[in-house]
């Protein structure tokens, strides 16, 4: 009897592998249709008092997981669940800095890399400045969002000055509000921003977004610089050329004509306006 | 007077041997496991939060684990001995029943501190291994935690000699998860403004106060627990023990076991 039981289980086990993988195979790579029970911080903190810790890193490893997930392999990406599981965690523990950097960011950026919204992740910014006061490098990312995603150079300048105050802040804070007071922010100062992201930042997913940052504003650099010989192109021939191709053969311009992901700029002729064309991972809404 | 304290000190060993082989030690192998998947495991799923999410989960571990054993060992510590009938035997010999109660009290709450000391050697070999500092900081948590189980067991052990194992083992729950929520009984006034103040007063001094044992979330931002606050907590946890276990003495010696 009992070799005829462990017969059948050397059988089935295998079946069970087999089953499973072609299953996986079947259904291909997917995320996890996320639900949220509970929706607020003070919620989750009822069902676990005195391991809020635990909870809200248990509560951020789910976020970070949901926002790959969704970035990955959801096809109508919303990050429905986003802002509340960065609310979530922050509420259960108020400290941690990195929920709010980064719970921003994934907030903030555009779409595919993001949820879209801006406003939010400043929000969330700003709950994480009232949370750790003393923290000026969380004011400075209020800041540079200011600046950077809602084009608010006055308030960006504001916030900025507030960081500076605090105890051990980056010198160069003043300086950077002060030149968003005066010339109003321009892509310089997007720039230097976003380079001080990267240079501040670990590696991982911050630092990559500043990188693709750099990169939209390098391709958009090459894309004013196109619009120049395209009017130069103009001033020689009495016509704006046809395509952006047309400017290599004038050997007018020698570089290359594509973003710095590869993507083929968007010419029009009428206007003589190069920009980053949309399907390219580069562009962005103004 | 130095031979009631051998008796106790030999209760209290014979109550630990017992723990020993009812296995209650088993939950170090859980623990070992659950160390050593979450160091090879957190760091990658984490952004750079490795070593908070290693501290959080060894100090809950400890603190979760040792609340289990407080209660549900605690309960049975004298409700067993008299299911047994093994009580009537012990109580023959020359030992008092105060003798009889503190001896098993010290022996599980020594249990207990083996176990934590185990886990926390675990927690800082885990923090080790991983490329992370032995930080002493996470001790003046792990002590707190420690003073706290002791509180659970003088409870446990009040409630069993009051009624049945199972239902002191609820009341011990009740009282555990009461004092969790002692910050909320301390702030009630602000959601009920017509709670009358003797009432809310009372509460949060009657309940065992273990959030404010609770360091946890502290240490694990580097941030050590003061001495003095460390004194006081001390002082606390010793006094509240003691009233806990008096009542549980008064009401065992009181117990009729004919």
């Amino acid at each position: 009897m009992t070799w005829r039981l462990a017969v059948l289980l050397l059988v089935l086990a295998p079946v069970v592998v087999w089953s499973h993988s072609k299953l996986d195979g079947r259904l291909g790579a997917r995320a996890d249709e996320e639900v949220l029970y509970l929706w607020t911080g003070n919620q989750v903190r009822v069902l676990f008092p005195g391991f809020e810790g635990l909870a809200a890193d248990v509560y951020w490893l789910r976020t970070v997981q949901y926002f790959g997930g969704q970035k990955a392999f959801t096809q109508g990406r919303d990050f429905a669940l986003l802002r509340p599981l960065i609310e979530i965690t922050t509420t259960l523990d108020p400290r941690l800095e990195i929920a709010y950097r980064y719970g921003a960011v994934f907030l903030s950026e555009s779409p595919p890399g993001g949820a879209g919204r801006p406003k939010e992740g400043i929000e969330v910014l700003e709950k994480g400045t009232r949370n750790l006061p003393g923290s000026w490098r969380l004011r400075q990312h209020l800041g540079f969002f200011h600046f950077l995603y809602l084009k608010d150079a006055h308030t960006a300048a504001a916030v900025l000055e507030e960081a500076a105050e605090l105890p051990g802040a980056a010198f160069w804070l003043k300086t950077l509000a002060a030149e968003l007071l005066s010339k109003g922010g321009d892509r310089a100062a997007s720039r230097e921003m976003w380079q001080r992201l990267h240079d501040q930042s670990e590696e991982g997913i911050l630092r990559k977004n500043a990188e693709q940052q750099l990169a939209i504003l390098d391709s958009l650099d090459r894309a004013d610089q196109l619009a120049v010989v395209v009017e130069e192109f103009g001033r020689q021939r009495g016509r704006r050329p046809r395509d952006l191709e047309e400017l290599r053969s004038s050997r007018l311009w020698r570089g290359p004509l594509e973003d710095l992901r590869g993507t083929p700029f968007r010419y029009d002729e009428s206007s003589g306006q190069v920009s980053i064309a949309r399907e390219s991972l580069m562009w962005r809404p103004r | 007077m130095g031979g009631g304290l051998s008796r106790v000190v030999a209760v209290a060993a014979n109550t630990f041997r017992e723990t020993v082989r009812e296995r209650v030690l088993y939950n170090l192998v859980f623990f070992a496991i659950l160390m050593t998947l979450s160091g090879l495991l957190v760091g990658q799923l984490s952004i750079r939060q490795d070593e908070k999410v290693l501290k959080d989960i060894g100090l809950a571990a400890m603190d979760l684990f040792g609340t289990f054993i407080a209660v549900f060992i605690g309960v049975g510590l004298v409700s067993k001995e008299i299911e047994r009938r093994s009580l009537y035997l012990l109580l023959a010999k020359p030992l008092s029943r105060g003798e009889f109660f503190l001896g098993k009290f010290a022996g599980l709450v020594f249990t207990l501190l083996v176990n934590l000391g185990v886990m926390t050697g675990g927690l800082y070999m885990t923090l080790v291994a991983t490329g992370r500092g032995a930080d002493p900081i996470l001790l003046t948590a792990i002590y707190p935690i420690f003073l706290g189980l002791v509180i659970v067991v003088a409870f446990a052990m009040l409630f069993s000699t009051l009624t049945s194992s199972t239902l002191a083992s609820i009341l011990t729950v009740g009282v555990v998860v009461a004092g969790r929520f002692s910050d909320v009984v301390r702030n009630m006034r602000q959601v009920l403004p017509g709670a009358p103040a003797w009432l809310v007063d009372g509460l949060y001094a009657i309940i065992p106060d273990f959030r404010g044992l609770d360091f946890k979330s502290q240490v694990t931002y580097g941030d050590p627990v003061p001495g003095d606050v460390l004194l006081f907590v001390s002082l606390y946890a010793a006094a509240y023990v003691a009233v806990v276990l008096g009542l549980g003495l008064a009401s065992f010696r009181s117990k009729d076991f004919q």
